[in-house]
C-alpha cells in the first residue's frame, strides 16, 4: 500500500496538450475516482501512473518513490483493463498466477495466494476454465484476482465495468467497493459514469479537458459544485440552469419569471447570474399566489419517483417528484425550490457564487 | 463477498446456437454442380493416380498389373528414399525456417513501432508474386562462380569460401532451399502481421504490468495469438517445400549428381522421361500421403484448444 502523490503532471501528444498540468494526493489506502466527459485526459493519467504512458512534464510518485522514469513491471501497480486482457490460453488459475510465475515465486504459494484470491472473489469452482468459456462478469472478476494476487501497492482501474449490462454493473460498483473495504490498498478509478463516481469514490476527481475541476468527497461535489461543469455533470437527472438577472433582491429569469432565493444575494444586485437547482429540489405547491407557473411537457414515472420534464417560461426545466402527482401533459403547475439548495452561477466563468 | 450466489445467474458463453436446421435431401441437389466439377478435376483424377500406381505402364502400350511392386521399389530404392529425404530438408528451408523469421519480426514489430511497415511488407512480400522461373534465373545469377555473393566474398577477404554454390555437392541442397526461404518467409511475416494487429494492445500492456520482459511477453501474448496464422502459413508453406519443383528445375535441375532431387522431379522424371508412369503414380500417391499426413498434425497440433 502507498499513497500516490501528482505533482503538475502534464502530456501532450504532438502538439495537443491532453493534460495541462494535473495535481492529485491520493492518500495511503483511499478510493479515487477520475470522472470526466470521454476526451479529458483521465485515461491517459491512469497509463501514465502505471507506466505506459510517458510523462511530458511533473511528477508522478508512489509512496515516496519518483515513479517518471520507472518501467511499469518495477512500479508494483496492478491495473484492470476494460476488456478484461485476460490470456486467452490460459486457465483462470494459470492468469491469476502469471505475475507471480515470472516473478519466480514457488508453485505451492502461487497456488496458496491464487486459491485466497479466488476465494474471496467467489471464482474457486471456475479456476481450470479459460477465458473463452465465462461471461463477462465472470471474466471481470478474474482480471481482478490477477491484480489481488500480487498485492501491489496500488489498484488501477480503466473504465472496467464498461463492457457490462447495466445490471452485472451495479453488482460489480458493490463488490469492488467491498473489495476495496477488505483489502484497504490505494485504488486510482477511471469511469466516465458519474453515478459509479459518487457511489465508490472516497475521494472524485472531476476532470475536463486536461483539468481538474473540481476534486473532493462525492457530496461536496454535488452539494457544492465549484462551476457550473461540475454542478451539470454530477448528479442524474442534471441540474437545471436558468439565465437572468438579481433584480431587488429575488431572481428574475430572461423570460420574466421569478424564482426564490435563500439569502439576498450581497453584490449581485442587477447582475446577470444563472440559477442552478437540482430536479429534486423543485416542488410543486398548490395554495394560490405561490411559487412559479410551469407546463407540463413529458412525465416519465419510475416508480420510487416520477421525472417530469417542464417549461418555465421559455427554459426547459426537469423536476423529480417522490410523492405522487397527479398530472397531466401541456397542464399547468406551481413550482417553487428549496432556497437553501439553490446556486447562483456567473455567467462568464460559470462560477459558483458563495452566498 | 457472496458472488458465488451470483456466479449461476450468468450465462456463459455456450457452443454455436442451436439455431441449424437438419439439411432435407432436396438441399444435397445444390451442390451437385459443384460436386461433379470437383470430381472430375480432382477426385477422378487423384483416384486414376492411384489405380495406375499398380501398374506397370509407359503411357502408351498395354498395362500390367504388378501388384505393390511400384511402392515396394520406392521403398527399398536408396536414391528415392535419399530424394524424399531431401523433400524433408525442404521443409526445413521452405517452411521452418521461414515462419521463424516471420516470428522474430513481428516479435521485433510489436516492441518497436517500424516506420514505413508499408513499403517493408510490400518489398519483402515481393517474391511471392514473381513467377519462379524469373526468381529462379536471378538466383543462379547470384549464386554464380562470377555471382555477387563470390564477388562479396572476395572483397571481405574471404576468398577462400567462394565457390560455384548450386554445382557443389556440400553447398547445392541448402542453396537451392534458402531460395525457397528468400521465397516464403515474405508469406509468413505478412500472414503473421496481420495476426499479430488482431491481438488486443492491453494484452501487452497488461503483460508488461505483469512482468513480462521481451521475451515472456512473446511467449505469452504474441505466440499464443498468431497459433492460427502459424498453422496456415505451416501448411502453405510445408506443402510448397514438398511439392517444390519449378525452382529446383530452373536453378539446378536435379544436379550436381542427384544432390537435389526433390520428390515431384521424381514424378516428373517417370512420368514424361523414363516413361515409368505406374512408379510416377506411385511416388504421387507417396506424396501426397505425406503432405496430407503433415498438414493434418500440423492443424491437429496447433489447433485452439480454447
Amino acid at each position: 500500500m502507498a499513497s500516490v502523490d501528482i505533482r503538475n503532471v502534464r502530456k501532450s501528444f504532438g502538439k495537443t496538450d491532453v493534460l495541462k498540468g494535473i495535481s492529485i494526493d491520493v492518500d495511503d489506502g483511499q478510493f479515487v475516482v477520475l470522472v470526466g466527459p470521454s476526451g479529458c485526459g483521465k485515461s491517459t493519467l491512469l497509463r501514465m501512473i502505471a507506466g505506459l504512458e510517458t510523462i511530458s512534464g511533473g511528477d508522478i510518485k508512489v509512496g515516496d518513490d519518483l515513479m517518471n522514469a520507472v518501467p511499469p513491471k518495477e512500479r508494483d501497480i496492478a491495473m484492470v483493463f476494460q476488456n478484461y486482457a485476460l490470456y486467452p490460453h490460459m486457465t483462470v488459475a494459470q492468469n491469476m498466477g502469471f505475475s507471480l510465475k515470472l516473478k519466480k515465486i514457488p508453485k505451492a504459494e502461487i497456488r496458496k495466494k491464487v486459491e485466497q484470491a479466488a476465494e474471496i472473489l467467489g471464482l474457486t469452482p471456475l479456476l481450470e476454465r479459460r477465458p473463452a468459456q465465462l461471461s463477462g462478469g465472470q471474466r471481470q472478476r478474474v482480471a481482478m484476482g490477477r491484480a489481488i494476487v500480487r498485492d501491489p501497492k496500488v489498484f488501477l482501474f480503466d473504465e472496467p465495468l464498461s463492457n457490462l449490462d447495466a445490471k452485472l454493473r451495479v453488482q460489480m460498483r458493490t463488490e469492488i467497493k467491498s473489495l476495496h473495504q477488505r483489502l484497504r490498498t490505494t485504488m486510482l478509478y477511471v469511469t466516465h459514469d458519474q453515478i459509479e463516481a459518487l457511489t465508490m469514490a472516497d475521494v472524485i476527481v472531476l476532470m475536463n479537458e486536461g483539468r481538474i475541476e473540481q476534486a473532493g468527497p462525492p457530496l461536496e461535489l454535488y452539494d457544492l459544485p465549484a462551476n457550473m461543469f461540475v454542478a451539470g455533470f454530477i448528479g442524474s437527472p442534471a441540474m437545471n440552469f436558468v439565465h437572468g438577472r438579481i433584480e431587488n433582491g429575488a431572481f428574475v429569469s430572461t423570460k420574466g419569471v421569478t424564482l426564490p432565493l435563500g439569502v439576498a444575494p450581497e453584490g449581485l444586485e442587477g447582475k446577470d447570474v444563472v440559477y442552478g437547482v437540482r430536479p429534486e429540489h423543485l416542488h410543486v405547491v398548490t395554495e394560490p399566489g405561490v411559487g412559479a407557473e410551469a407546463e407540463v411537457q413529458i412525465i416519465e414515472p419510475a416508480g420510487s419517483e416520477t421525472q417530469v420534464h417542464l417549461t418555465l417560461g421559455g427554459d426547459e426545466i426537469v423536476g423529480v417528484f417522490r410523492e405522487r402527482l397527479d398530472l397531466a401533459p401541456g397542464s399547468t403547475v406551481r413550482l417553487t425550490t428549496d432556497s437553501a439548495a439553490v446556486h447562483l452561477f456567473d455567467p462568464e466563468s460559470g462560477r459558483r457564487h458563495i452566498l | 463477498m457472496s458472488t458465488v450466489d451470483h456466479l449461476n445467474d450468468e450465462r456463459a458463453p455456450e457452443g454455436p446456437a442451436e439455431n441449424r436446421r437438419v439439411p432435407r435431401a432436396g438441399h444435397f441437389l445444390y451442390l451437385v454442380p459443384g460436386f461433379l466439377l470437383y470430381a472430375a478435376f480432382c477426385l477422378w483424377p487423384i483416384a486414376q493416380t492411384a489405380y495406375f500406381s499398380f501398374f506397370r505402364w509407359d503411357g502408351i502400350t498395354d498395362m500390367r498389373w504388378i501388384g505393390l511392386r511400384n511402392y515396394l521399389e520406392l521403398f527399398t530404392d536408396p536414391l528415392t528414399l535419399t530424394i524424399f529425404g531431401h523433400g524433408l530438408v525442404m521443409i526445413v528451408f521452405y517452411a521452418i525456417l521461414p515462419v521463424l523469421i516471420g516470428l522474430l519480426i513481428v516479435a521485433i514489430m510489436t516492441r518497436v513501432r517500424i516506420r514505413l511497415l508499408a513499403i517493408f511488407r510490400t518489398v519483402l512480400f515481393l517474391p511471392q508474386i514473381l513467377a519462379t522461373v524469373v526468381v529462379a534465373v536471378a538466383w543462379r545469377w547470384i549464386y554464380a562462380y562470377d555471382g555477387p555473393i563470390n564477388a562479396v566474398l572476395e572483397l571481405l577477404g574471404m576468398g577462400f569460401l567462394t565457390r560455384a554454390w548450386l554445382g557443389d555437392f556440400d553447398t547445392a541442397l541448402a542453396s537451392v532451399g534458402l531460395i525457397g526461404t528468400w521465397i516464403n518467409f515474405g508469406l509468413c511475416m505478412v500472414l503473421f502481421i496481420g495476426g499479430a494487429q488482431k491481438i488486443d494492445t492491453q494484452l501487452y500492456e497488461a503483460a508488461r504490468l505483469d512482468g513480462a520482459g521481451p521475451v515472456q511477453e512473446f511467449l505469452a501474448v504474441t505466440l499464443p495469438g498468431l497459433r492460427g496464422e502459424i498453422s496456415i502459413a505451416l501448411i502453405l508453406t510445408v506443402t510448397n517445400a514438398l511439392r517444390n519443383f519449378d525452382i529446383v528445375w530452373n536453378t539446378t535441375a536435379g544436379g550436381p549428381g542427384t544432390e537435389t532431387l526433390v520428390p515431384s522431379y521424381l514424378i516428373y522424371e517417370g512420368a514424361f522421361i523414363t516413361r515409368n508412369v505406374g512408379f510416377a503414380a506411385a511416388a504421387s500417391v507417396v506424396l501426397t500421403a505425406l503432405i496430407l499426413v503433415l498438414t493434418a498434425s500440423i492443424t491437429i497440433g496447433l489447433r485452439r484448444r480454447y
